[in-house]
C-alpha cells in the first residue's frame, strides 16, 4: 500500500516540479503528496534531526479537541428543534438524524468554499497549503446558528480565509483570528440571521419539521435574562424556561451550533492542555476575567439594575458562546499574546470584556467574538510591553551582577 | 554549594551510545587540523606541503598573533593542506612517519606559581593550546590582551551522546588540569569557575584548588559553557568571559609539565551507524575512518560533534580538535503512511501529541535525519522557552528581531547571550521547521560584521 502510494507520487512528481507542465498546481501536489506520506525531505543545515512534530498533527489535534464539542451540538440541533416543535423526549436517533441534516451541510460548504480560496492563494502565491485553515473550517461553522443560508456560510469563510489570514502572508502571520474574522463578517453583514430569537433552532423549519409549539420562543438563555424584568430574576428567568445550571452546562439549550455545551468544551479544553497543543494561561485568565468582573457587577448591582447584572459569575461561564471562545478561540497561538505574563491579562481583558459586552452593552446579547477580536490586536502591545519589562530585567541583572 | 538543576532543556535521547573504556589504537596513519573549527583564528601556515614536521612543530599561527601556535601531533611530512572555497585551509594534513618530538619549556608547578599574566600566557600559547579557550560572547578564540571577567573550566557534557568527564578524564589528569588551572589563574582578576556534573564524583575533578566549583545537573543543555556563563556570571556591559572544556586544560596542563607536546585523546564513536559503538584512545585529528571503525551499509552522514551543533562533513576527513564525539548517522528517511494524524505511539517526540511525549527520553531512539514536516511561520504555543535556560530570554521575539535584521533589538532581547546548543534545541522541537541556530549564527555573524 505504501509502495503504492510512493510509487504513484514519484511518478507523477515531474509534472508538477519546476519546468513541469502542471507546475502551477505545485501547491496541490504538494498538499496531496504531504496528506498521505511524511516528507522525506533530510535536514540540510541547523541540528541533523528533528522532532517528528509538523503542523498539520498539531492542526489536526485541535480538531480531535472540537470533536465533543461537534458532537453535542449535532445532537443539540435536533434535540431543540424537537423542543420547539413540543416533543417531550425525542430519541438520540432521531435528534441526531436532524441535527446532521442541517450541520453537515453547513460544515461541508465552509470547508469546500473555504478551501477554493485557500488554494488559489496558495497557487497565485506559491507556497504550501496551510493546515491553519482546516482549524478554521472547523470552528467558523460551529460558531454559526444552525439556520444560516449555506451561501452566507461561504460568502463568510472566503472573507475570513482572504482578508483574514491570507491577504498577511498565511497562518502565522495573520492579526485576528481567521474564523472570528470570517463570523464577524456575517454578523455584520446579515445581523438577521446571526442575532435576535429566531434562528437559534431548527424548530418548524427544513426536513422533519412539524409545527412549533405555542409560546415556544426560541431564545437562547443570554437573551432571555437581557429580557427579563429589572431586578434579581434572572436565575428565576431562566429556570422558568426550563435551564438550570447544569441543563446549560451540558449544552440543551439554543444557541451557535458548536457552542452550547460548557462541559464538551472543558474536555476540548482538557484534551489541548494535557497535549501542550493550547496555553492554559491564557484559558485560567479569560475564566478569572469573567468571573470576577461577574461577581463585581453583581456587587454593584442594586434593585433596580437590569436582570443581567444580577447573574451569577458560574452562570456566565456556561452560557454563551464563552466556553467554546476561552477554549479555541482566545487560545489561537497566533492571534493572542505570546508571553506568559501577556497570555494571562490577554486572557482576563477577553473575559472582562465578555461580561461588559453582555451585560453594560444593549446592542448585543453576546461579546466572546467581539472581546476575542478586540483584545487579538492589542495582543501585540501587550507583548510588547512584557518584553519590554523582561529586557529591562535582563538589563538591570547585567549591570548589577 | 548545592547543585544548580537546569530545568528548561532536552536530552535528545539519540541511538548509537558508546560504552566500556577507551580502546587503545594503533597510531594513525595521518592526522589533521581544520583551522576553522578555531573561530577567530586566521590562519598563517608555518610550515609547506612536503616539509618535515616533528611532533610538536607548529604547523600555523594566528595572523594577528604569532604567539597562537597550533602544533603538530605526530611527526611526519606535511602531505597536504586542503583549501575550500576563496582559498579558506580547511585541512593540514601531516603524515606521520617518525618518533622524533620538538621539546619544549617543562615547567613545575612552582614556576608556574610564580609567573605575572604576560608569562601565563606567554606559557599557555607556547603550549600549543591558546586556541581551545573560547571567549563570551561569541564563542571565538580570545584576545590575549584583553582582560576576562573570569575564566570557566568546563568539566561537564551533556550533549547527544557526547562523552563528558567520566571518559575524557584519567584520574591521573588531575594534576595537569591544576597545573593549567594555576595559570588560567593568572589571566584573570576575577574567579575561575570549575564546572562538574552534579550528583557524581569525577575524580580527576574533585580536588583542584583555586577554583570556585559548581555542579550542574539536568537535561542538556545544563553541560553547555554558555548556558553556565548565563547563570553563575553573565557577560556584563563590553566585558568577556573565557571559557575551556577541562579536558582541553588537561591537555594542556600534560604539555606545560612535560615539555613535550599532549597530543592523546580520547575520542567517541556513536550513533545507530556505527556498528559498535566505542570510546578510542588515538591521537588530535585522527582520520574518521579510523576512529569510527565498521559502519552499517547504506548512505551515513558523518558529524562531527552532536547531532544538534556538528558539522557534517566527508568520511575521508579527520575528527575535530575541539569536539571529542563522531556521530555516523543512517543517512536515510522512510516515509509513513498518513502519520500527522495518528496516535503514532512507537515515535519519539518532545511534544505531548505524541503519547510518547509523555513519557519522557527513557530509550534510545534510531532518530534519522529528516525534517519531517513541511516550513511554516512561527507558531507562538510557548514551545521554545521549554528549552531555554539562559534567563530573561523570550525565544519566540529574539528569534523575529533577528530575521528582521534589527540588529539592536536584538542584542536587546538577549542574542549575544543566547547559547547555541540552546538554539538547536529550539530547531530541534520546532513544528514549524524553523532553523534557529542558523538565524542565531547569521545574526551573530551580522553583529560581528557590524562590530568591526
Amino acid at each position: 500500500m505504501k509502495r503504492a502510494i510512493e510509487g504513484l507520487f514519484h511518478r507523477y512528481q515531474p509534472l508538477f516540479d519546476k519546468g513541469g507542465s502542471l507546475e502551477w498546481a505545485w501547491p496541490l501536489f504538494e498538499g496531496m503528496e504531504t496528506f498521505w506520506l511524511t516528507p522525506g525531505e533530510k535536514t540540510r543545515a541547523g541540528a541533523h534531526v528533528r522532532d517528528p512534530m509538523d503542523m498539520k498533527r498539531l492542526m489536526i489535534f485541535v480538531i480531535y479537541a472540537m470533536v465533543p464539542c461537534i458532537l453535542m451540538g449535532w445532537y443539540n440541533i435536533g434535540y431543540q428543534g424537537y423542543l420547539g416543535e413540543g416533543v417531550a423526549n425525542p430519541g438520540l436517533v432521531d435528534c441526531l438524524v436532524r441535527g446532521g441534516w442541517h450541520m453537515l451541510p453547513i460544515i461541508i460548504t465552509s470547508y469546500t468554499a473555504g478551501g477554493i480560496a485557500e488554494l488559489l492563494f496558495c497557487i497565485v502565491r506559491k507556497h504550501e497549503i496551510n493546515e491553519g485553515f482546516l482549524v478554521t473550517a472547523m470552528l467558523y461553522p460551529l460558531t454559526l446558528p444552525p439556520t444560516i443560508p449555506l451561501w452566507m456560510v461561504a460568502m463568510g469563510i472566503v472573507f475570513g480565509v482572504v482578508i483574514g489570514k491570507e491577504v498577511f502572508g498565511g497562518v502565522g502571520m495573520n492579526i485576528l483570528n481567521p474564523a472570528l474574522t470570517a463570523r464577524a463578517f456575517v454578523f455584520f453583514t446579515y445581523p438577521a440571521f446571526i442575532s435576535g430569537a429566531k434562528v437559534w433552532d431548527v424548530a418548524g423549519k427544513g426536513m422533519f419539521s412539524g409545527p412549533v409549539a405555542d409560546g415556544y420562543t426560541g431564545a437562547t438563555p443570554l437573551l432571555t435574562v437581557a429580557n427579563a424584568a429589572p431586578g434579581p430574576n434572572a436565575v428565576a428567568a431562566l429556570e422558568a424556561q426550563g435551564w438550570d445550571w447544569s441543563a446549560m452546562a451540558l449544552g440543551l439549550i439554543p444557541g451557535s451550533m458548536g457552542e452550547v455545551s460548557a462541559v464538551a468544551a472543558l474536555v476540548g479544553a482538557v484534551f489541548l492542555i494535557a497535549t501542550g497543543l493550547a496555553n492554559w494561561r491564557t484559558m485560567a485568565g479569560c475564566v478569572v476575567g469573567l468571573m470576577g468582573t461577574a461577581a463585581l457587577l453583581n456587587g454593584m448591582a442594586g434593585p433596580e439594575s437590569i436582570a443581567l447584572m444580577h447573574l451569577p459569575p458560574h452562570y456566565h461561564l456556561v452560557m454563551g458562546g464563552f466556553a467554546f471562545g476561552a477554549t479555541f478561540m482566545a487560545t489561537d497561538p497566533v492571534s493572542s499574546a505570546s508571553t506568559n505574563v501577556g497570555r494571562w491579562i490577554y486572557g482576563i481583558a477577553i473575559g472582562a470584556l465578555v461580561v461588559l459586552v453582555r451585560v453594560v452593552n444593549p446592542a448585543y446579547p453576546e461579546g466572546v467574538m467581539l472581546a476575542v477580536l478586540f483584545m487579538n490586536v492589542f495582543a501585540p502591545l501587550i507583548d510588547y510591553f512584557v518584553v519590554r519589562q523582561t529586557t529591562r530585567r535582563r538589563v538591570a541583572r547585567l549591570a548589577a551582577a | 554549594m548545592p547543585d544548580h538543576v537546569v530545568k528548561r532543556g532536552l536530552d535528545v535521547p539519540v541511538a548509537g551510545q558508546a560504552s566500556g573504556a577507551p580502546v587503545p589504537l594503533a597510531p594513525p596513519s595521518s592526522v589533521a587540523y581544520a583551522p576553522q573549527e578555531f573561530r577567530g583564528i586566521l590562519p598563517r601556515l608555518a610550515v609547506r606541503e612536503g616539509e618535515r614536521v616533528k611532533a610538536g612543530t607548529p604547523l600555523f599561527s594566528h595572523k594577528a598573533d604569532p604567539r597562537q601556535v597550533f602544533r603538530s601531533p605526530v611527526a611526519g611530512r606535511v602531505s597536504e593542506v586542503r583549501r575550500g572555497p576563496r582559498r579558506v585551509i580547511t585541512d593540514v594534513v601531516v603524515e606521520r612517519d617518525g618518533e622524533d618530538w620538538e621539546s619544549l619549556r617543562a615547567w613545575d608547578r612552582a614556576s608556574l606559581g610564580a609567573l605575572n599574566r604576560e608569562g601565563a600566557v606567554e606559557a599557555w600559547c607556547a603550549s600549543g593550546g591558546w586556541g581551545f579557550l573560547r571567549r563570551r560572547p561569541l564563542d571565538v578564540v580570545p584576545d590575549p590582551a584583553r582582560v576576562p571577567q573570569s575564566i570557566f573550566v568546563v568539566g561537564t557534557e551533556s550533549g547527544p551522546l557526547q562523552p563528558g568527564p567520566e571518559v575524557l578524564l584519567g584520574t591521573d589528569d588531575a594534576e595537569a588540569l591544576q597545573a593549567a588551572v594555576d595559570v588560567l589563574r593568572k589571566l584573570t582578576p576575577g574567579k575561575v569557575f570549575l564546572t562538574v556534573p552534579g550528583g557524581t564524583s569525577v575524580p580527576a575533578l574533585d580536588r583542584i584548588e583555586g577554583v570556585e566549583r559548581h555542579g550542574f545537573q539536568g537535561p542538556h543543555p545544563s553541560g553547555d559553557p554558555a548556558v553556565q556563563v548565563n547563570l553563575l556570571d553573565p557577560v556584563r556591559g563590553t566585558g568577556e568571559v573565557w571559557w575551556i572544556r577541562a579536558w582541553d586544560a588537561a591537555a594542556v596542563g600534560r604539555t606545560l609539565l612535560s615539555g613535550q607536546f599532549s597530543a592523546e585523546r580520547v575520542y567517541a564513536a556513536v550513533g545507530a551507524g556505527v556498528r559498535a559503538p566505542r570510546f578510542v584512545r588515538t591521537l588530535l585529528g585522527a582520520p574518521l575512518t579510523h576512529i569510527v571503525g565498521e559502519v552499517i551499509e547504506g548512505p551515513t552522514r558523518w558529524i562531527r560533534g552532536s547531532v544538534l551543533t556538528g558539522d557534517a562533513v566527508d568520511a575521508g576527513r579527520w575528527a575535530s580538535a575541539c569536539r571529542r564525539a563522531v556521530h555516523v548517522l543512517p543517512d536515510t528517511v522512510e516515509r509513513e503512511l498518513l502519520a500527522w494524524a495518528l496516535p503514532s505511539l512507537g515515535r519519539w517526540s518532545f511534544h505531548r501529541a505524541f503519547l510518547s511525549g509523555f513519557s519522557g527520553a527513557a530509550r534510545q531512539v534510531d532518530l534519522r535525519p529528516g525534517l519531517f514536516g513541511g516550513r511554516r511561520a512561527m507558531i507562538p504555543i510557548g514551545y521554545y522557552s521549554r528549552v531555554v535556560s539562559t534567563p530573561d530570554i523570550v525565544p519566540e521575539f529574539l528569534f523575529k528581531s533577528i530575521i528582521a535584521g534589527d540588529l539592536e533589538e536584538s542584542i536587546q532581547l538577549g542574542m549575544l547571550d543566547l547559547s547555541e546548543e540552546e538554539a538547536a534545541l529550539c530547531t530541534y522541537i520546532c513544528p514549524s521547521k524553523i532553523e534557529f541556530d542558523v538565524l542565531l549564527r547569521e545574526g551573530l555573524e551580522l553583529y560581528q560584521k557590524e562590530a568591526g
